[in-house]
């Protein structure tokens, strides 16, 4: 398979008056890390929800695996099975366990036999460190294991790519380590990654390419040591030494 | 449908002092509930377990039973048994009270264990006794949950007098079926209850829910 | 003074036929107020303004008119408006219907709402319908949040259905004070109609009561 996996053409999103996404246009490569960072408000999210179908787009073309995002209700979910998304603040279903949060996507959307959805939900628990939980119900676990029970709830659709909305800006400090190493083991094994995130540490070590954002456009992309230690554009520079960011 | 208000022009007083009625009755129900109810609720938290079953079963029997019942019985029943014969308004204040006061008992209750525990143990750590601890701690945070459902009692209560009519009383209510069905325009006289009684609900349910809007985070502690 | 308590048991078949009518007025009640208190529900949450507000006036109207004027409104009001004579069953039947669905429709809006928009996302991210969300993530949060709410709607409306008594429908507050009438035994029959209230109403609250403990959200 050749091609990028995702590229995005001049996207634009209105909400009302309030342009979200002003001609966004870059390409993922396949296995590629890409970290979105930037300021609040600046379409970073309003982007990844686009790409799954969450937000439709108002202007421009988003195409997956070469073909335009299909518009009509049946397409976007054929496409959403080969996309996993991960949530700011997880939302696991509080009313299911742990171990059916993880089956629910096999056995519901690819009405995978219960014991084998079963199997697959272990073996990813066991992968995210979190066996002895799967019992459990969402509400008694961290919001660091919660995330990684998200995480793997994703991973058993067995998705093409994962889209990661600020994974860990919910999350105590102590539990923010334990997610992002699942995200950097996640990265180690080939996944494609497209993380909007303000871990600025994860996006320097893990990403292949970070794109800094600004009221709706990109203002720089390039490879981490480009953007945290010779940013190109001014507007990079100070958006990173207003978070402290020192390299 | 040609309507005619005119029997309403020429009843008004009559629906006027009907109205008067209906919110002195409303307003004496709510006071009189308000005060039964609250010792009932404070007895039940507080009181000696002795006491509590026979509580419980009035509380209880009130959700049970239609206000309607407890009106009729009260007028026509009550006298018979005892001898003591009510006025219709006084059968209904007592009625609707006994009613009424079971919700309030429910709504003390509810508000007194939603404080807490700490913060009684805590007051008792301080070295106050256990009355004033209620006093001083408990019940002033209480009570500020229990607001807005106090103000929904105000409400529940005028609609309930409504059903006094069925006792003749001569409350709004049974004022506007008197003229309703002398003059034969009942759409025309109910019409206007309806709204009569919205235009006085509408303020009460709206200060309700503002209040309940404010209150929310006041109560958390 | 002398009682005859014997007239109940020599009526109890009137009693009981007034029992069941109110029981069967209580339930075509409900039959109507849940899918008219969804309705009314997804009318509030719609984008349409016109739509929303429509709902929100059929619900705020409802909510601040005592019950005992809708259902005399509905008897003078229906029969002209509609140039068909109802039965009086019907126009109780309609009155407590309409008051029912718009106490429904709060219960209702309330527990969708509660259900925060994310988890329907999560769903669909997962590829899943908007059906399929709906039966696996939002209704199986919601209907325990909505069911001990409904029980004690349905405890209130089991002691409105007296109301209709006023028009004349023989459920039990007009069946027991017919005979009252008749047999001129006051205590007696008003006492019965208390007594049977009450024995039908105590379960049906315990049991509100047990849905409410049951269900308990955490929140």
């Amino acid at each position: 398979m050749t091609g990028p996996i995702l590229s995005y053409c001049a996207v634009r999103k209105l909400f009302g008056q309030f342009v979200a996404l002003d001609g966004v246009s870059f390409e993922i490569a396949r296995g590629e890390v890409v970290c979105l960072i930037g300021p609040s408000g600046s379409g970073k999210s309003t982007l990844l929800r686009c790409t799954n179908g969450l937000e439709t787009i108002d202007g421009g073309e988003i195409r997956f695996d070469g073909v335009p995002l299909p518009s009509n209700d049946a397409g976007a979910r054929q496409i959403r099975q080969r996309m996993g998304m991960v949530f700011q603040n997880f939302e696991l279903f509080p009313h299911n366990r742990v171990i059916y949060n993880v089956a629910i996507g096999p056995r519901i959307v690819l009405r995978m036999k219960d014991g084998l959805a079963v199997r697959r939900a272990e073996a990813l628990l066991d992968k995210v460190g979190l066996s002895e939980k799967a019992g459990s119900y969402p509400a008694n676990l961290s919001g660091g294991q919660q995330q990684r029970v998200a995480i793997a709830r994703a991973l058993a659709m067995e998705p093409e790519l994962m889209l990661f909305d600020e994974p860990t800006s919910a999350l105590d400090p102590e539990t923010i380590g334990e997610v992002l190493n699942v995200m950097k083991r996640l990265a180690d094994e080939g996944m494609t990654m497209l993380v909007v995130t303000h871990e600025m540490t994860f996006a320097r070590r893990v990403a292949n390419r970070v794109i800094v954002f600004e009221r709706g456009t990109i203002v720089e992309d390039g490879p981490p040591t480009q953007i945290f230690e010779t940013p190109r554009v001014e507007r990079t520079r100070d958006f990173l030494s207003h978070l402290g960011w020192v390299g | 449908m040609d309507l005619d208000f005119t029997p309403l022009i020429e009843s008004r007083q009559y629906l006027l002092e009907g109205l008067e009625l209906t919110i002195v009755l409303s307003l004496a129900t709510v006071a009189a509930s308000l005060a039964l109810g609250g010792a009932v609720g404070l007895a039940r938290c507080y009181g000696p377990s002795s006491l509590r079953w026979f509580l419980v079963l009035y509380i209880d029997s009130m959700r049970a039973v239609p206000v309607l019942v407890v009106l009729v019985w009260t007028y026509f029943a009550f006298p018979i048994l005892s001898g003591i014969s009510l006025p219709p308004f006084w059968a209904a204040l007592v009625a609707l009270t006994l009613h009424i006061a079971a919700y309030v008992a429910e709504i003390v209750r509810a508000g007194i264990t939603s404080v807490r525990p700490g913060q009684l143990r805590a007051a008792l750590a301080i070295g106050m006794s256990r009355r004033e601890a209620v006093v001083e701690i408990i019940l002033p945070q209480a009570i500020i949950r229990m607001l807005p459902a106090f103000g929904s009692i105000l409400s529940i209560t005028i609609k309930d007098t409504a059903i006094a009519a069925v006792i003749a009383v001569p409350e709004y209510m049974k004022q506007s079926e008197t003229v309703a069905g002398q003059s034969f325009h009942p759409i025309e006289v109910f019409s206007v209850a309806a709204i009569v009684y919205f235009l006085i609900l509408f303020p009460v349910t709206r200060l309700v829910d503002m209040l309940y809007a404010r209150v929310a985070h006041l109560g958390r502690s | 003074m002398n009682f005859d308590w014997t007239v109940i048991w020599r009526n109890a078949p009137s009693l009981a036929e007034g029992t069941l009518l109110t029981v069967v007025l209580t339930t075509l009640t409900m039959a109507i107020a849940i899918p008219g208190g969804i309705v009314l529900a997804l009318m509030r949450l719609s984008p349409i303004r016109a739509v929303s507000a429509a709902s929100a006036g059929f619900v705020e109207f409802f909510r601040n008119l005592p019950l005992i004027l809708v259902v005399y409104w509905a008897y003078y009001v229906m029969p002209v408006a509609f140039d068909v004579q109802f039965s009086a069953f019907t126009t109780g039947l309609a009155a407590l219907a309409l008051n029912v669905s718009a106490y429904n429709s709060e219960t209702f809006r309330a527990g969708i709402q509660s259900i925060r928009k994310g988890q329907v996302e999560a769903a669909l991210a997962l590829g899943m319908s908007r059906a399929q969300a709906v039966r696996e993530v939002v209704l199986p949060q919601a209907v325990p949040r909505v069911l001990p709410v409904l029980a004690s709607t349905w405890v209130s409306l089991f002691k409105d259905t007296s109301l209709v008594s006023v028009i004349a429908v023989g459920e039990l507050a007009y069946t027991a004070m017919r005979i009252r009438s008749q047999t001129f035994r006051v205590l007696e029959m008003l006492t019965a109609m208390a007594a049977i209230y009450w024995a039908l109403g105590y379960p049906q609250a315990k049991l509100a009561d047990w849905l409410h403990r049951k269900f308990r959200v955490m929140e």
